[in-house]
């Protein structure tokens, strides 16, 4: 009995240890090599994915943490990705808040919402308060194939869920 | 209507305020701490340089550790299949040694020549090969933004801001951050990369520009100026940061640099130390 509650506390703590890894590894989603303006922001979709579903396996302060160790890795101000995090947080508890059920097409429409105003913060922070510059076009590709690429994660996460879990929504 | 306003804001307010169980912190709390954290780091305050410094430090150490398994399972995949072409493998060793045995033989000749030239040209310019520190690169994250990477030597052992990197005598980019173990080099492919260059065909000078993909363009050549290919393209040295001479890589008829050294293939790189006249 023991045992599984521990394995059941690890399958809980799956999301989170996926976006730690993603935030400190130099493992990336960003496949340059085959298509040049192919890449995507997966810690996004993992955090607007379980905000939704479970909230309780994503917290806040996990997030803010995670986009820390993001900025320190990847060279940006310190702060810039747990704002940009923080944001579809933000916006991931209130169409929770919102809504009593949730579809797939519901999830990826208000996903958009969510990825396009953390984008907007981030890109607007990075060009107007600091040395780096990054241009639109990059941001706008990232934007799209996180945006595309979703459903193929929702449906990946929503088995993990239903496989280790539990089918329950929040 | 003021019902659904109410709504508005009842959701509103409890989704940037509400805790719970597992949300210790409300957002409202941690974007305002995240904000601040921006503009002390973006504004370089000393107390927030210093702790950055630490963070980096343990950061990248972590990071090297977790990113182990990416640089394992590659790696173990050549082992195995180089086990397999042991002699063939062998054969072409061979080849390579007898083809070196050959350069050695011009190359003390090569040597004094040189000399004798640079006397003759009372060349200023001659580099100090002795200042130079060898890194190994701890990260190398592939930003869809920032192409940059992480090498496990910092401030201790006397690397500053812009001081060039190089590997096999070709420039790779330059350090644009110095922690006290480790250091951050811009690579010559980022968006941010802008280095003067020189093309060997006629001396015609340019500005290399990173747009973040594989081959950086070349910028603000002569008017007029047709792109030909293979033309080698080297540091021209007008920055005061590179050493004129560095080579860096081939053109394209596109008007882009195909660089001697790929950026996502590196290993080991040299820092060299050099003091810069320009301030970054």
């Amino acid at each position: 009995m023991a045992q599984l509650n521990i394995l059941n506390k690890i399958y809980a703590a799956g999301p989170l240890i996926l976006l730690y890894y993603l935030s400190i590894s130099d493992v990336d989603a960003n496949l340059e090599n085959f298509l040049e303006i192919f890449s995507i922001n997966l810690q996004l979709i993992i955090i607007y994915f379980w905000m939704i579903k479970r909230p309780t396996l994503m917290g806040t302060g996990h997030v803010f943490v995670a986009g820390l160790i993001n900025d320190v890795v990847m060279g940006f101000p310190l702060g810039i990705s747990s704002l940009s995090y923080l944001v579809v947080c933000f916006v991931g508890n209130y169409i929770r808040n919102k809504s009593v059920n949730t579809t797939l097409a519901s999830d990826w429409v208000t996903f958009l919402i969510a990825l396009l105003l953390s984008n907007l913060l981030f890109f607007s922070l990075i060009n107007n308060f600091s040395d780096l510059v990054i241009p639109f076009a990059k941001i706008g590709y990232n934007t799209f194939f996180t945006l595309f690429l979703f459903p193929i994660f929702w449906f990946l996460f929503n088995i993990y869920q239903m496989s280790f879990i539990g089918s329950q929504d929040a | 209507m003021s019902v659904s306003r109410d709504d508005f804001s009842i959701a509103f307010r409890s989704a940037l305020l509400q805790r719970g169980a597992s949300q210790k912190f409300s957002i409202f709390s941690l974007i305002i701490i995240a904000i601040i954290i921006f503009f002390l780091d973006v504004y370089g305050f000393a107390v927030v340089k210093t702790a950055r410094g630490v963070i980096n430090d343990v950061v990248y150490r972590v990071s090297f550790l977790a990113s182990t398994p990416k640089r394992i399972f590659p790696s173990l995949n050549s082992e195995i299949a180089s086990h397999f072409n042991l002699k063939k493998e062998n054969e072409e060793l061979r080849k390579v040694i007898e083809k070196y045995k050959a350069l050695e033989l011009n190359l003390e000749y090569l040597t004094n020549e040189n000399l004798n030239l640079k006397k003759v040209l009372n060349a200023e310019n001659i580099s100090n090969v002795s200042n130079i520190i060898l890194a190994k690169v701890l990260v190398d994250r592939n930003s869809p933004f920032l192409k940059s990477i992480i090498v496990n030597k910092g401030s201790k052992e006397g690397i500053e801001k812009g001081m060039p990197v190089t590997k096999d005598n070709n420039l790779v980019g330059r350090v644009v951050e110095t922690n006290y173990l480790s250091s951050r080099v811009l690579l010559l492919n980022d968006l941010n990369s802008r280095i003067p260059v020189t093309l060997d065909a006629d001396n015609s000078q340019a500005i290399l520009s990173g747009g973040g993909t594989a081959k950086p363009k070349l910028e603000y050549l002569p008017e007029g100026y047709e792109f030909t290919e293979d033309v080698n393209v080297f540091a021209s040295g007008k920055d005061g940061i590179f050493n004129p001479g560095t080579p860096i890589g081939e053109t394209t008829i596109d008007g882009e640099v195909d660089l001697f050294i790929d950026p996502n293939q590196l290993s080991f790189v040299t820092v060299i130390l050099k003091k810069n006249e320009k301030k970054f």
